[in-house]
C-alpha cells in the first residue's frame, strides 16, 4: 500500500490549497486544529474493530478485548500533510441485535471504515449487508469510505488481498490490509482516510463558500440607456 | 510621467506647475495604460471571418485614470483571436493600413446582433474607450471635449497606437464617441452626428448617399461605386388572438378542494403576463450597389417581403411575474418572521384555554380506563368549530384567519381519514397509487432533506404555502399551524395514527419536522397496542406462531421498502399485542420515574415468587434454528424482545453528546457500555424468561455466534466430538457480558421496564411543536417546499422538451442537495435557489408563449414542424436567429401572417376585406404598408474607398452608419485621409 502518497484528488486539492491554507490560519487560534472528522467503525463482530481502533488511539494491543456493548468512541488528533485534524472515532458493536441503534451513529459521519477477517470469509461475505446499510443510513452522499482487511498476521487467510481489492474498486472505497496486532497498515489507513476527505470538497467544511456548480445565468446586457454598454440597435 | 520624458517641458513645469502638468500628466497616463496593455505598433490579423462577432468571445480590460480630480476609466474591448501574430509587430510594416481602418470595409459582420455599439457603428474588432468613471458624470463643454480629444490624438501619437482611440462625451446615455485612430501615413476621425429630430432628407437612401459624397467631397468623377447595406427593423408587440392564457387564479372561488383553480398540494405554474414582450423582425439586404435600388421621399423599392435575408429576436419581459417563483418566494419570507404564533393570533394558545386541560385530563383519565372508546368520526369539524370559537372569543367579531370552509378543506386533505368511518389503522399511513417507491423523483427526499413527496409533511407544506399566498398569509400559516397541532394531540390522546407517514422509526434523511411526526406515530403506535393488549383477554398467550426471526423484528427500518415494512409491521404489532396483555402494573405508570419506583417495588414483591414458581418459559418467539440448550437438550427459543427506541436526530446528537463527553478514559468508555447496556440486559431478562436453565453461552450463541468457538476434538473414546466454547474476549472474567448476566433475572419483555417512554416521548414531542414560531417552521418546511418546486419544474419542463432546462434543473438538484443538507444553510444560498428556479419557469414559459405564437401544435406536415419547433427553440437560446428562406420560408410566412393581423387591429379593418387582399402578390405589393408598420429601425452603411485628400493619393476605405429610430437619428462616420506629420512624430519619437 501506498503511503500518504498524492494520487487522483491531486489536481483538486492543488486548486483549493489557498483556501485550505486560510481556513486553516483560521482555526490556528483555537488548538491548531483544521477540523473535527467524525469516522465510524463497522464490521461484523470480531473482526477486530476495536483492535484496529485501539492499536491506531493507544499504540497498544489487547488480544482479550471485551466485545464493545453499543457504541464506543475514541478521539485522536493527527496531522496529515501539515494539516492537524481531529478525529471523533466511533466503534461499534457487530452483533446484530446493537445494529438496530448503531444507523443512528452514521448521521454526519465524513469516513466510515468497514473491517472484515481476512482469515473468516463469512466476514467478507456480510460486507454488501453493511453496504447496503451505509446507502440506506447516511445522510450525505459524497461520505468517504475504506475498507480494511483486518488480521493480515494469521496464518489461515480466507480471502485473497485481490478479492479486498476487487470488492473496494466496484464500490468505489478505499483500500487497505492491515493487522492490529502488527501494527501493519493501520496508521496509514486512518491517514489515508483523513487526506481523502480533506481532499473532498464540501465534506469538512460547514461554511462552503463559492463552491458548487455556478448557475448563475448570464445577465440579460444592460440595453441601451446610460451604460454606454453592449446594445443592439434597439 | 512626462516630465521625466521630455526635458523640455520640465523647463516649462517650473513655470506653470499646475495646470500644465494636469494635462500632459493626463496624457502621460494614457500613454503608460496603451504601453501596460500592449497595444503599440501594427499587428495585421486574419481578415474577419462571417459571423465571428457573435460567435467569438469578447473581452474588456479596464482601467482608472484621471484628469486633474477628475476621473475616467479606460477600457479596452476586444475580440479574443485565437492566434494573433504578435512576432509580426514587430516588424515596422510602414506603409499597411491598420487593421481598424482595414476592417471598416469588411462586410462579414454587418449588423451584429449583439455588440458594443462601437463595433455595430464601425465593424471594429479591437477599441479602447475613454468615459467618466462615474455613471452620471459627462463632459459636457465643447472645450473639454476638444482638451480630451487633443490628449487622444497626442496619445496616440507619442506611442504609436493603431487602436482606435474614443472619447465618449455628452451625457452617457446618449453614446456619443469621438475617436481618433492613426497610422503611418493615414489618420482618421471617428465623427458622429446624434439628434432628436431627422431632418427629412436623412430618412432615405438617396439623402444619404449624397451626405456621404459630400462628406468624402472626392475629385474623381465618377466616382467608385458605393456599398450598400440596409436593415430594416420591424417590432410586433401586439400579439393579437394569441393573448397569454394565463390568469392569476382567483381567490375567492372555493369549489370542493380547489381553491380558484389550485387544489391544495398542488403549486401553480406559468407566469401571469406574457413572458415574450415584443418580435423584432429585421430585414437585411447585406450587398447592394448604387443604383440597383431606387428609396427616395416618394417611392421605395425596399419591401420587407423581398429582403434576401430575414433574422428574428424577441424581447423577453424583465421579470416576468410567474406563480411558483413567487409562491416560493413568499413562503422564504416567513423564515425572517420574528413573531411567535401567539403574537400573530394576538392570544394565549394554549395555556388559557380551558377545554384543552380538560381534554388532557381527560385523555389521562383514559390510561386507566379498561377500554377506552374509540371516536371513529375524527375531530376535524369539531375542532375548526371549538377553535373558531376561541379565536373570536379572543378577538371579538373579528374574523379568524381562515375561513371554515378553508380550514376544513386543508384539514381533510391532511387528514383524508378524518372523514371516513372505520377506525384508523397503521397500514392505511401509505397509500399505493403515489409515485414509484423506487424511482428517482420519489428519492429527491434523500438529497434535500425534506420528505416524501406523498407524506404528511410534504402536503402539509403546500398547504402552507397556499395559505401564505391566498388565505391570510402569516396569521393564517400561523392558523392552521395551530389547528395541526391540536390535531396531533387529539390524535395522540386518542390513539389514532398520524397518515401520510412511513411506520418504522423515524427517517433520519427527512427533515426533523417530519422525524418528529414520525416519532410521534411511534408513540402512538405503541400507546394504542398497549391499550388494545389490555383490552384483550388476558389468557391468550400466543408466543410461538411468528415466523419472522430477531433481527427482522428488530430490524423493519427500511423505509425505502415500504411493502416489506408493511408486512413486518403486522407481525410486530402482532408481537406488541402479545407481550402487552394484562401487565397492568407496568404499563400504568405515568412518568418515568413513577415507573422506575413502581417497577422495582412490583418485581419486589411479586418478582421472587413467580420466578421460583415458574420455570415454565415465557415471551418466546420462536425456535432459533436446530439449536439446543447446552445443558439439557431443550430446543433453544428466540424471546420476544424490547425494540429499541426511536430516535430522531436532535435526540440523537444529545444522546451522542452525553457518551462523547464520557471521554476516552478506560472509566470513560467502560460507563460508556453501561449506559448502552440497558438493551442487552433486557434482551437476556427475555432470553432467560424463553429459556429456563439457559447459560451466557446458549445466549452468545444467538446473540454473537462467532463469540462461541466450536472445535472437532476427539474424545476418549476415539469419535470426533464437537467441542465448543466462548470466546477468549467473553470469558475475561467479569468484563461486561458476564456481569449483566449474572445480574439479569428471566422477566419476559412484557414485564419488563419500558426502554422507551412513549408517554414522555409524545410530549416532548407535541410540545416541541407548539412552541414552534411560524417562522420556524417555514425553515423546516422549505426543503420541502423545494423539493415540490423543482419537481413541478421538472414536470413542466417534461412536457416542453427543453434541454438546456433540463441541464439547469440538474444542476438545481445537485446545488440545493449540497445547500440543504447543511443544519442552518444561509439565506443567501437559499434565494439562490429560488432564484433558479425561478428563472426557470420563465424559461418555460416563454416557451411556451413561443409555440402558442408560432402556432408549433398546429403545424400538420411533420418536417415544417419539426424546423418549427428547432427555430422556436432556437428564438430561446439565441441572440437572434435566422429565417430560413427569408419571407417565404415557412417560418416567415407565421411571421408575416403575425404582423398582418396586428396591421389589421391597428387599423381596425374587417377581416373579411383583409382576406381579399391577400390575393395575388402582385396586389399585396401594393398593401405593403398594411402589412408592416413602418419600420421601427432603418441601418444603413455606406461604404467605398476613394483616395483621399487629392485624387493621387492611394485609395482608402471611407464609411458611414446611419441608424434612424423613432426618437433617435445618428449618423457615425470614418473618412480616412493620408497625412505626413503623424508619421513624422513616430519616427522621431520611437524606435
Amino acid at each position: 500500500m501506498r503511503g500518504s502518497t498524492p494520487r487522483g484528488g491531486e489536481g483538486l486539492r492543488s486548486g483549493r490549497g489557498g483556501r485550505l491554507l486560510a481556513v486553516r490560519s483560521r482555526v490556528r487560534m483555537d488548538e491548531d486544529v483544521l477540523t473535527t472528522l467524525k469516522i465510524l467503525i463497522i464490521g461484523e463482530s470480531g473482526v477486530g474493530k476495536s483492535s484496529l481502533l485501539l492499536r491506531f488511539t493507544d499504540d497498544t494491543f489487547d488480544p482479550e478485548l471485551a466485545a464493545t456493548i453499543g457504541v464506543d468512541f475514541k478521539v485522536k488528533t493527527i496531522s496529515v500533510d501539515g494539516n492537524k485534524a481531529k478525529l471523533a472515532i466511533w466503534d461499534t458493536a457487530g452483533q446484530e441485535r446493537f445494529r438496530t441503534l448503531t444507523p443512528s451513529y452514521y448521521r454526519g459521519a465524513q469516513g466510515v471504515i468497514l473491517v472484515y477477517d481476512v482469515t473468516r470469509r463469512d466476514t467478507f461475505v456480510k460486507l454488501d449487508n453493511w453496504l447496503n446499510e451505509l446507502e440506506t443510513y447516511c445522510t450525505r452522499n459524497d461520505i468517504v469510505n475504506m475498507l480494511v482487511g483486518n488480521k493480515i498476521d494469521k496464518e489461515n487467510r480466507e480471502v485473497d488481498r485481490n478479492e479486498g481489492l476487487k470488492f473496494a474498486r466496484k464500490h468505489s472505497m478505499l483500500f487497505i490490509e492491515a493487522s492490529a496486532k502488527t501494527c501493519d497498515g493501520v496508521q496509514c489507513a486512518f491517514e489515508e482516510l483523513v487526506e481523502k476527505i480533506i481532499q473532498t470538497p464540501g465534506l469538512w467544511e460547514s461554511e462552503n463558500q463559492n463552491k458548487g456548480v455556478k448557475l448563475t445565468h448570464r445577465e440579460e446586457g444592460q440595453g441601451g440607456g446610460a451604460c454606454g454598454g453592449y446594445c443592439s440597435v434597439l | 510621467m512626462a516630465a521625466d520624458s521630455e526635458p523640455e517641458s520640465e523647463v516649462f513645469e517650473i513655470t506653470d506647475f499646475t495646470t500644465a502638468s494636469e494635462w500632459e500628466r493626463f496624457i502621460s497616463k494614457v500613454e503608460e495604460v496603451l504601453n501596460d496593455w500592449k497595444l503599440i505598433g501594427n499587428s495585421v490579423g486574419k481578415p474577419l471571418e462571417k459571423g465571428i462577432f457573435t460567435s467569438g468571445t469578447w473581452e474588456e480590460k479596464s482601467d482608472e485614470i484621471s484628469f486633474a480630480d477628475f476621473k475616467f476609466s479606460v477600457t479596452h474591448h476586444y475580440l479574443v483571436q485565437e492566434s494573433t501574430d504578435k512576432e509580426a509587430k514587430d516588424e515596422v510594416l510602414e506603409d499597411v493600413i491598420p487593421q481598424p481602418m482595414q476592417d471598416l470595409l469588411c462586410m462579414n459582420n454587418d449588423f451584429p446582433p449583439r455588440a458594443h455599439c462601437l463595433v455595430r457603428w464601425y465593424g471594429l474588432r479591437e477599441f479602447v474607450v475613454i468615459a467618466p468613471a462615474a455613471n452620471n458624470d459627462a463632459v459636457l463643454s465643447e472645450s473639454k471635449c476638444n482638451l480630451l480629444l487633443s490628449s487622444v490624438s497626442i496619445a496616440l501619437g507619442n506611442t504609436g497606437c493603431q487602436v482606435p482611440l474614443f472619447v465618449q462625451i455628452h451625457h452617457k446615455w446618449r453614446r456619443m464617441y469621438v475617436g481618433e485612430c492613426q497610422g503611418p501615413g493615414v489618420r482618421t476621425d471617428f465623427e458622429m452626428v446624434h439628434l432628436r429630430k431627422v431632418p427629412n432628407q436623412y430618412t432615405h437612401l438617396s439623402g444619404l448617399l449624397d451626405i456621404f459624397k459630400s462628406k468624402i467631397g472626392c475629385p474623381l468623377t465618377p466616382l467608385p461605386p458605393v456599398n450598400i447595406a440596409i436593415r430594416f427593423t420591424y417590432v410586433l408587440q401586439d400579439w393579437q388572438q394569441y393573448f397569454w392564457p394565463q390568469q392569476p387564479p382567483d381567490i375567492d372561488a372555493l369549489v370542493g378542494g380547489e381553491v380558484g383553480g389550485l387544489e391544495f398540494g398542488k403549486l401553480p405554474f406559468g407566469a401571469c403576463e406574457d413572458p415574450i414582450s415584443e418580435l423584432h423582425l429585421a430585414t437585411t439586404w447585406p450587398h447592394l450597389t448604387e443604383g440597383i435600388i431606387v428609396d427616395n421621399d416618394v417611392y421605395s423599392d425596399l419591401d420587407p417581403m423581398q429582403a434576401p435575408h430575414w433574422s428574428v429576436r424577441v424581447r423577453k419581459a424583465d421579470n416576468p411575474q410567474c406563480l411558483l417563483g413567487d409562491f416560493v418566494t413568499e413562503f422564504f419570507k416567513i423564515c425572517r418572521r420574528k413573531e411567535s404564533t401567539d403574537e400573530i393570533l394576538g392570544r394565549s394558545t394554549f395555556e388559557e384555554e380551558g377545554r384543552e386541560i380538560a381534554d388532557i385530563t381527560h385523555a389521562l383519565s383514559k390510561l386507566t380506563e379498561p377500554a377506552p372508546v374509540p371516536i371513529h368520526k375524527l375531530s376535524v369539524s369539531n375542532m375548526v368549530h371549538t377553535a373558531k370559537k376561541k379565536i373570536r372569543k379572543h378577538r371579538g367579531v373579528e374574523e379568524s384567519p381562515l375561513n371554515n370552509d378553508v380550514l376544513n378543506t386543508i384539514l381533510l386533505f391532511l387528514f383524508p381519514d378524518a372523514a371516513s368511518e372505520k377506525p384508523l389503522d397503521g397500514t392505511s399511513s401509505t397509500d399505493n397509487s403515489n409515485p414509484p417507491l423506487e424511482s428517482e423523483e420519489y428519492n429527491l427526499y434523500n438529497q434535500f432533506k425534506s420528505a416524501p413527496s406523498d407524506s404528511l409533511t410534504y402536503k402539509l407544506a403546500l398547504c402552507l404555502c397556499m395559505i401564505n399566498f391566498y388565505h391570510g398569509g402569516l396569521k393564517g400559516v400561523a392558523h392552521l399551524w395551530q389547528e395541526f397541532v391540536l390535531e396531533m394531540r387529539f390524535r395522540w390522546e386518542n390513539n389514532f395514527l398520524i397518515p401520510g407517514l412511513a411506520s418504522g422509526p423515524p427517517d433520519l434523511r427527512c427533515c426533523l419536522l417530519h422525524q418528529k411526526l414520525q416519532m410521534l406515530n411511534c408513540c402512538i403506535e405503541r400507546k394504542k397496542a398497549r391499550d388494545e393488549g389490555r383490552k384483550t383477554s388476558p389468557s391468550d398467550n400466543v408466543t410461538n406462531t411468528y415466523s419472522g426471526d430477531a433481527g427482522k423484528s428488530g430490524d423493519q427500518l427500511g423505509p425505502d421498502n415500504l411493502r416489506e415494512t408493511d408486512k413486518d409491521k403486522g407481525e410486530v404489532g402482532k408481537s406488541w399485542d402479545s407481550w402487552s396483555d394484562s401487565e397492568e402494573e407496568f404499563f400504568e405508570c405515568l412518568s418515568d420515574t413513577e415507573e422506575l419506583k413502581g417497577n422495582g417495588q412490583e418485581s419486589g414483591k411479586k418478582g421472587g415468587p413467580k420466578e421460583m414458581a415458574s420455570l415454565k418459559p415465557e415471551g418466546r418467539l420462536h425456535q432459533h434454528g436446530k439449536l439446543t440448550l447446552l445443558h439439557n437438550g431443550e430446543p433453544l427459543y428466540i424471546p420476544v424482545t424490547q425494540e429499541p427506541a426511536p430516535m430522531t436526530e436532535d435526540l440523537l446528537e444529545e444522546q451522542s453528546e452525553v457518551l462523547a463527553k464520557l471521554g476516552t478514559s478506560a472509566e470513560g468508555a467502560h460507563l460508556r457500555a453501561r449506559m448502552q447496556s440497558a438493551c442487552l440486559l433486557s434482551d437476556m431478562e427475555s432470553f432467560k424468561a424463553a429459556n429456563p436453565g439457559c447459560f451466557l453461552e446458549d445466549f452468545v450463541r444467538w446473540y454473537s455466534p462467532r463469540d462461541y468457538i466450536e472445535e472437532e476434538v476427539v474424545d476418549e473414546k476415539g469419535n470426533m466430538v464437537l467441542k465448543g466454547e466462548l470466546s477468549a474476549r467473553m470469558k475475561i472474567p467479569s468484563n461486561m457480558w458476564v456481569e449483566a448476566w449474572e445480574t439479569a433475572k428471566p422477566i419476559p419483555a412484557r414485564r419488563q421496564r419500558r426502554l422507551f417512554d412513549d408517554t414522555r416521548e409524545a410530549e416532548k414531542v407535541l410540545h416541541y411543536l407548539a412552541v414552534q414560531k411560524p417562522a420556524d417552521l417555514a425553515r423546516h418546511l422549505l426543503p420541502c417546499v423545494i423539493h415540490a418546486a423543482v419537481l413541478k419544474v421538472k414536470e413542466e419542463e417534461s412536457l416542453e422538451n427543453i434541454s438546456s432546462v433540463k441541464k439547469i434543473i440538474k444542476q438545481i438538484i445537485s446545488h440545493s442537495s449540497k445547500v440543504l443538507h447543511f443544519p442552518n444553510p444561509e439565506d443567501k444560498k437559499l434565494e439562490e435557489i429560488i432564484h433558479q428556479i425561478t428563472n426557470v419557469e420563465a424559461i418555460i414559459a416563454r416557451a411556451r408563449s413561443l409555440k402558442a405564437k408560432f402556432g408549433t401544435e398546429k403545424c400538420e406536415q411533420e418536417e415544417e414542424k419539426e424546423d418549427l419547433e428547432r427555430f422556436v427553440s432556437c428564438l430561446l437560446e439565441q441572440p437572434e436567429v435566422l429565417v430560413v428562406g427569408a419571407g417565404r420560408g415557412h417560418a416567415g410566412r407565421i411571421i408575416h401572417k403575425l404582423f398582418v393581423n396586428a396591421q389589421r387591429a391597428a387599423t381596425m379593418t374587417p377581416a373579411e376585406e383583409e382576406l381579399k387582399r391577400m390575393g395575388p402578390p402582385e396586389e399585396k405589393r401594393q398593401n405593403l404598408a398594411a402589412d408592416f408598420p413602418p419600420p421601427a429601425g432603418r441601418e444603413l452603411i455606406l461604404r467605398t474607398a476613394v483616395p483621399r485628400p487629392a485624387p493621387y493619393s492611394r485609395a482608402l476605405p471611407q464609411r458611414m452608419y446611419s441608424v434612424l429610430t423613432k426618437e433617435d437619428f445618428r449618423l457615425a462616420a470614418v473618412f480616412l485621409r493620408r497625412c505626413f506629420h503623424v508619421c513624422w512624430r513616430r519616427n522621431n519619437r520611437m524606435r
